[in-house]
């Protein structure tokens, strides 16, 4: 599976910090991240209940059963609000991640270095780390001392040590650089340039003393001063508000309303899909089903702060297509089904038709209709041996449906293995869209039409069986093929919730 | 979307289970994103598991997390299926957590592992379910449908 290999190699985890000297970042971490899918919020949002999911994550879920997925409290999407002050921690924390970690897995070269104090005179790559690992051990020999103090005095003092930070964070290479490098604490991630001693990221280095490297640390101290805007090392908070707003500016996300399906004629959710630029293609199941994704898509990205284009967003419908989105595909599609859509308004031939292009899909689980639908396969093949010695019964109906058929199987080289050569789930259309499809082709010797008027039969009761003992349990007496679905759809006796 | 969608999130799940599990569960094999097996073991002396450990299979859909993952006890030579009033003796689990209806995004592999062994724990009836050996000889589909029969039935 190559998503695997690629996923693998990029997966990170807030249990990256075990073993490493920051291990108590792994809470911290873990704070960040999302309980649905495991990553780092993107686009944080609030439900009701106060508990916060990403923003696409929350729709997923509440799309499928409209309650928070850790309290079971019930909720709506339009009820979301963004928890825009953890998306700024998130960004923060995200973007110096990477840089800490390495920090955290490098043993600190700071150690190793010799505690001279009168550094001046030393190289000025030297001084720097000296400089820090100094006043780390001063601060080692402090900290005891500050411990017995006054609270009053210590408050005093770790104010002023994270106004000092603050200082830090916001200051920028500049004339007294050096006295910078001192100040800052030895975790900050950063490396100096090996040339300029300018601190930067590990993966700005090379990028830096190709291009604006001033070649040593006097002259960029000098291009330091000149310059009136010198880049900060983090993004200062009201850079990054700006940035924010001005993004928000360009593009004033208009969030999409969800619609009532039951309530909306085909027509109308057509016209409503063309409306978005959208896929009018597929069955009516389809057509919400994308309808939906396409809005959790859309107002997922309506609550990030970079938006995507329309054209992104297209992509990953797209994408969802042609994987989660076919019809029975996924829990999702049964769902619905149970909500009222299950066969509404479709006739056998429509039902046929989702059949075809059931089987077609490359999600189609062959396993689940075969054992489904197993007996009946067994069924026709006799009556259809047996049909071939009665008259040819005429019907219209059939032979359109025996193209539905042929266009579903066209796929199968061998019409035998057609129910288990193509995997796909299909639990929800399997029980509204009758099984026609693959035996249209399994008996290929015999003549089409007595089978196929078999074939307008069997799916009738097959389903109605099937419906039956699904939704009451009971069964239906005197079916021919009683005693084959009693078996293949027969429930499981009922233990309870556990 | 939807596919690095539940690939990532398993990738996430397998780093963390790779880096440590609770005591008493142990990956056996992860070799792709679709089924996953791990044994576990109960750790007090009820005397109806002890010194046994069982298998566990995991199938997970493109779905996942948002639908259930698919668990089931597998039987080996060495790995019986445990005795439990929710368990069926052809390994599958009747327990709400992995229907449709009890599951909730936010379990993940190790929580379902550390359900079933307190769901062992906790029992004392050394029973089979109402029914195990007519469903066991009957059923053909798989847990998750089942799931959903059971589920609509219950509603």
């Amino acid at each position: 599976m190559e998503v695997f290999s690629d996923e693998a190699l990029n997966v990170t985890d807030s249990t990256d910090w075990l073993n490493t000297p920051l291990a108590c970042l792994m809470p911290v971490e873990q704070a960040f991240r999302c309980h649905v899918c495991k990553d780092f919020y993107d686009s944080p949002m609030l439900t009701s209940c106060s508990h916060t999911f990403c923003s696409l994550c929350i729709r997923r879920c509440l799309s499928v059963d409209s309650k928070c997925p850790l309290c079971r409290a019930t909720d709506q999407e339009s009820k979301l609000r963004g928890n825009w002050a953890l998306r700024e921690a998130v960004e923060a924390f995200t973007k110096s991640r990477k840089a800490l970690l390495e920090f955290a897995k490098v043993p600190p070269t700071v150690v190793a270095a010799p505690p001279d104090q009168n550094g001046s005179s030393s190289p000025p790559k030297r001084k720097a780390t000296e400089m820090d690992g100094a006043k780390q051990e001063d601060q080692d020999i402090k900290r005891p001392r500050r411990s017995n103090r006054s609270t009053k005095t210590r408050a005093a003092q770790l104010t002023a040590a994270i106004l000092e930070e603050e200082e830090d964070t916001n200051t920028t290479p500049s004339a007294d650089a050096d006295q910078d490098y001192v100040d800052q604490p030895p975790d900050d991630g950063l490396v100096a340039c090996p040339i300029c001693l300018t601190r930067m990221k590990v993966q700005q280095v090379d990028r830096h003393i190709d291009t604006s490297c001033p070649g040593s640390p006097e002259a960029a101290a000098a291009l330091a001063a000149k310059r009136p805007t010198p880049q900060p090392i983090f993004p200062s908070l009201n850079s990054r508000l700006g940035q924010n707003a001005q993004t928000q500016n360009q593009k004033p996300p208009e969030r999409l309303p969800a619609l009532a399906y039951s309530m909306l004629r085909d027509t109308a959710l057509r016209k409503k899909l063309s409306e978005l630029g959208l896929s009018t293609h597929g069955s009516r199941q389809l057509l919400e089903k994308r309808h939906k994704e396409w809005i959790t898509l859309w107002n997922a990205n309506c609550d990030s702060s970079r938006p995507k284009k329309r054209s992104e967003l297209l992509r990953d419908l797209d994408e969802w297509e042609r994987t989660v989105g076919n019809p029975g595909a996924s829990r999702i599609g049964m769902g619905m089904a149970m909500g009222g859509g299950m066969g509404v308004g479709q006739g056998p031939m429509a039902r046929a038709q989702a059949a075809g292009a059931e089987i077609k899909d490359k999600e189609f689980d062959g396993k689940a209709w075969a054992t489904k639908y197993g007996g009946s396969f067994g069924d026709l093949i006799k009556q259809a041996r047996k049909g071939i010695k009665k008259q040819n019964l005429d019907g219209d109906e059939g032979n359109k449906k025996g193209e539905d058929g042929k266009e579903g199987g066209e796929k199968s080289s061998s019409p035998a293995e057609l129910p288990t050569s193509q995997a796909r789930e299909g639990e929800g259309e399997s029980s509204s869209a009758a099984p026609p499809t693959p035996m249209e082709i399994v008996p290929p010797s015999s003549p089409p039409r007595p089978e196929q008027d078999e074939q307008q039969q069997t799916p009738g009761k097959a389903r109605l069986l099937t419906e039956d003992t699904a939704m009451s349990g009971q069964v239906v007496p005197g079916t021919p093929e009683k005693g084959q679905w009693k078996t293949s759809s027969q429930q499981p006796p009922i233990a309870g919730d556990a | 979307m939807p596919v690095q969608f539940a690939a990532k999130r398993l990738g996430k799940e397998l780093s963390k289970i790779q880096n440590g599990l609770p005591p008493g569960i142990e990956l056996v094999s992860a070799d792709d994103l679709e089924e996953w097996l791990l044994d576990i073991r109960v750790l007090d002396n009820n005397p109806l598991y002890l010194n046994e450990t069982y298998r566990l299979k995991f199938r997970f859909s493109q779905s996942y997390p948002i639908e259930p993952p698919e668990v089931v006890f597998v039987k080996q030579a060495d790995r019986p299926i445990p005795v439990h009033p929710h368990i069926y003796s052809n390994g599958i689990i009747c327990l709400d957590l992995l229907g449709q209806q009890g599951w909730s995004p936010v379990q993940s592999v190790e929580s379902v592992c550390m359900s079933l062994q307190s769901m062992l724990t906790g029992n004392t009836k050394n029973e089979r379910p109402a029914g195990d050996e007519d469903f066991v000889r009957a059923n053909k589909l798989r847990p998750k449908d089942i799931e959903f029969y059971y589920h609509d039935n219950s509603v």
